[in-house]
C-alpha cells in the first residue's frame, strides 16, 4: 500500500494576519520499497511535505495514509508515537539533536523512548552504529568531541537505531564534504536495496536525484509540478525547461554523445555505465 | 509558540511609526505614571481612550493589540481568586456555600484588571509602531547621562539588540530540535514527570550547545568587521527630533499632568 496524501493542505499560523499557506490540495503517491526524491525550490513546501509523514504537523484539510495508518484533518489521533516509530525522520543538521553524555547513550536514547529494554536498545545503537561506521572506539566519548560529518553520522543512527520501515531524510548532506555526503547516500541505497525501507529524500541535488532515486516528486508554491518516474521527468528536456530544473550533467552528457552519433540508453543513470556503453561502441 | 504577538513589530507606515522612539520611550514611561498614579474611574476611561486613538492613528488591529491580552488571562484569574479570597469589605454580593464574594474583592480586581489592560494597550503600541533596532537605539540615547559614571551605554545596547534579534532564531532552533527529538520518539506532552524531565534535557541540552556555537560564530563575524567594544562608531540612521515629536511628548505630559491632578481634585 502506498503513503498517500489526499487533497491535503498545510496553512501556518492559521487566522493570523500573516497566514501562509506551505501545501495546497496535494494529491500524491509515494511507492514503499522505493526512493523517492523531493525537490523544488527553497520554500516549495518539501519540508513541510515531509513533516506530515510522521505527524509533526498535522493536515489543516485532506488526509494522509501511512502504513496502517490514516491521518484526517482536524482529528485527534491515539497512534502518533506508534507512528514516528514506523517512520523516522532525519531532519536538516541532524547533529543539533545530540545531547546525551556519550556516542552510544545518544543513539539508545530513541529505542529507550519506543519502550525497549537497556539490553535491546545497546544492541539496536550498535547495529545502528555499525551502519553508519562508527566503531566502537568511539561508543563512550562525548558526540560533541566529534568532527562536524562524525555527528551527522551519529545523528543518523540515533534514527535508524529505531528500525523504522520509512525513512525520510530531510537534507541529509547539506554541508558535508563531497566524500562524506556520498557515504551517507550510498548507506541509505544500501539500506532500500537490502531491507527494502521505503527512502524519502529532501534534496537540492539532482545529479544525486537522477543517479539514485527511483522516483521524484517536484514542488513549487506548495503545489505538486511532477510526480512520478526520475527517468520519465529529467530524459524530457521540455518538462525540465517547463519545470525550471537544472539539467543533470549525465543527462547533458548523454544528449550530446546521442548528437555525435553514439546510441546511449535512456535508461543509463550514471557516469560508470556511460563509460562501459561507450567503450563498447568504439571497440 | 510561533502564535507569540507580545511585542511584536508590524510594519505600517503610520505616522506613530514615523515618531522617534526616543519621544516613544519617554511617553511611554509618562503614560506608566498616568495609568497608576490615579484612583477614579474617569480617568481610566479618558487614558483609554487617548489609546484608542493612538491604536488608530498607527493603523493597528484591535483583534491584533486585544491578542496579547490574552498570556495576561491567567493572572487575572488568579488575582480574582486572591482577592475574592482575602477582600471582605464592602457589600456582601454572593454566598455560595463558605465562600462569600464581597463587592469590594470585585471592585478592586476590576481596577487591577483595567490598569493592566491599558499598560498593554500603551506597551503593545510601542513595540507593534518601532522596530526593535530602533527601540535600543532609542534606549542608548536615553541612557546616555549615565556616561559621566562610565557607564557602559554603548555596550548595553549593542547587547539589548543582540538579544533581541536572536529571539525568534532561537524560537525556530527550539521548535527544529523539539521537532528532531519527537521523531526519536520524545514525548513533550504527556508522561510521568521523571519522563518529562528527561524531555526537556533533550531539548535544552542541544539548545545550549547551539546558542553557544552562534555565540562565537557572531562573536567572530563582529571581530571580522572591526567591532571593538568601547570605541567611538557613527550611525547610519541619525536620530533626530521633529516637530511632531515635541507636540507628542507634550500631550503625554500634560495627560500625567491631569491624572497626578485628579488624585488631589475628584
Amino acid at each position: 500500500m502506498p503513503i498517500s496524501f489526499k487533497e491535503l493542505s498545510y496553512v501556518y499560523d492559521l487566522g493570523m494576519p500573516y497566514a501562509h499557506k506551505a501545501l495546497d490540495d496535494i494529491n500524491l503517491d509515494i511507492q514503499e520499497g522505493k526512493i523517492t526524491a523531493v525537490i523544488g525550490e527553497t520554500g516549495s513546501g518539501k519540508s513541510t511535505l515531509v513533516e506530515h509523514l510522521n505527524a509533526l504537523l498535522l493536515p489543516t484539510s485532506g488526509r494522509l495514509e501511512i502504513l496502517d495508518h490514516e491521518i484526517v484533518a482536524n482529528q485527534k489521533h491515539r497512534f502518533l508515537k506508534q507512528l514516528r516509530k514506523e517512520v523516522g525522520l532525519v531532519f536538516q543538521f541532524s547533529e543539533h539533536q545530540l545531547f546525551e553524555e556519550t556516542i552510544i547513550k545518544d543513539v539508545m536514547f530513541g529505542p529507550k523512548n519506543f519502550g525497549f529494554t537497556e539490553e535491546e536498545c545497546k544492541k539496536k545503537a550498535v547495529e545502528a552504529l555499525k551502519l553508519v561506521g562508527i566503531g566502537p572506539e568511539y561508543y563512550e566519548i562525548s558526540p560533541l568531541e566529534l568532527s562536524g560529518g562524525q555527528k551527522r553520522r551519529v545523528a543518523i543512527a540515533g534514527i535508524l537505531a529505531i528500525n523504522p520501515q520509512v525513512i525520510v531524510l530531510d537534507e541529509p548532506t547539506a554541508g558535508l564534504d563531497p566524500v562524506g555526503g556520498k557515504e551517507i547516500i550510498n548507506l541509505f541505497i544500501g539500506l532500500n536495496k537490502k531491507l527494502n525501507k521505503t527512502i524519502i529524500i529532501v534534496t537540492h541535488d539532482n545529479e544525486m536525484v537522477y543517479n539514485y532515486c527511483d522516483n521524484t516528486i517536484v514542488l513549487a508554491k506548495g503545489k505538486v509540478e511532477y510526480s512520478g518516474l526520475t527517468l520519465d521527468l529529467f530524459n524530457n528536456k521540455e518538462l525540465v525547461d517547463k519545470l525550471k530544473l537544472l539539467e543533470p550533467q549525465i543527462v547533458s552528457l548523454k544528449n550530446e554523445l546521442r548528437e555525435n552519433g553514439f546510441k546511449v540508453s535512456d535508461n543509463i543513470r550514471t557516469i560508470n555505465e556511460v563509460v562501459e556503453e561507450i567503450s563498447r561502441q568504439v571497440r | 509558540m510561533n502564535n507569540l504577538v507580545l511585542g511584536k513589530y508590524i510594519p505600517l507606515d503610520s505616522i506613530m511609526h514615523r515618531l522617534d522612539p526616543r519621544a516613544k520611550l519617554v511617553a511611554l514611561i509618562l503614560m506608566i505614571v498616568a495609568i497608576f498614579v490615579p484612583k477614579s474611574w474617569y480617568v481610566f476611561l479618558v487614558i483609554g481612550i487617548i489609546l484608542v486613538v493612538e491604536i488608530l492613528l498607527a493603523k493597528l488591529n484591535f483583534k491584533y493589540v486585544l491578542s496579547s491580552v490574552k498570556p495576561m488571562m491567567f493572572m487575572m484569574v488568579f488575582l480574582l481568586i486572591i482577592n475574592v479570597l482575602t477582600l471582605k469589605t464592602g457589600d456582601l454580593l454572593v454566598k455560595l456555600g463558605p465562600v462569600e464574594i464581597y463587592a469590594d474583592a470585585l471592585f478592586n480586581t476590576l481596577f487591577v484588571v483595567t490598569r493592566l489592560l491599558l499598560m498593554i494597550m500603551v506597551t503593545t503600541t510601542l513595540t507593534a509602531t518601532t522596530k526593535p533596532l530602533d527601540l535600543t537605539l532609542g534606549i542608548e540615547h536615553l541612557l546616555k547621562p549615565l556616561q559621566v559614571i562610565k557607564f557602559p551605554t554603548h555596550e548595553i545596547a549593542m547587547m539589548i539588540s543582540i538579544a533581541l534579534r536572536f529571539i525568534p532564531t532561537i524560537i525556530e532552533e527550539t521548535m527544529r530540535i523539539m521537532d528532531a527529538q519527537k521523531s526519536r520518539g520524545v514525548d513533550f506532552e504527556n508522561g510521568k514527570l521523571s519522563e518529562k524531565i528527561g524531555a526537556i534535557l533533550s531539548l535544552i541540552i542541544p539548545l545550549f550547545s547551539v546558542a553557544f556555537e552562534r555565540a562565537y560564530e557572531l562573536a567572530d563575524a563582529m571581530e571580522a568587521r572591526g567591532y571593538v567594544p568601547g570605541a567611538e562608531r557613527t550611525r547610519y540612521h541619525v536620530l533626530k527630533f521633529e516637530v511632531r515629536d515635541y507636540i507628542y511628548l507634550f500631550l503625554n505630559i500634560v495627560v500625567m499632568g491631569l491624572s497626578i491632578a485628579s488624585r488631589f481634585v475628584l
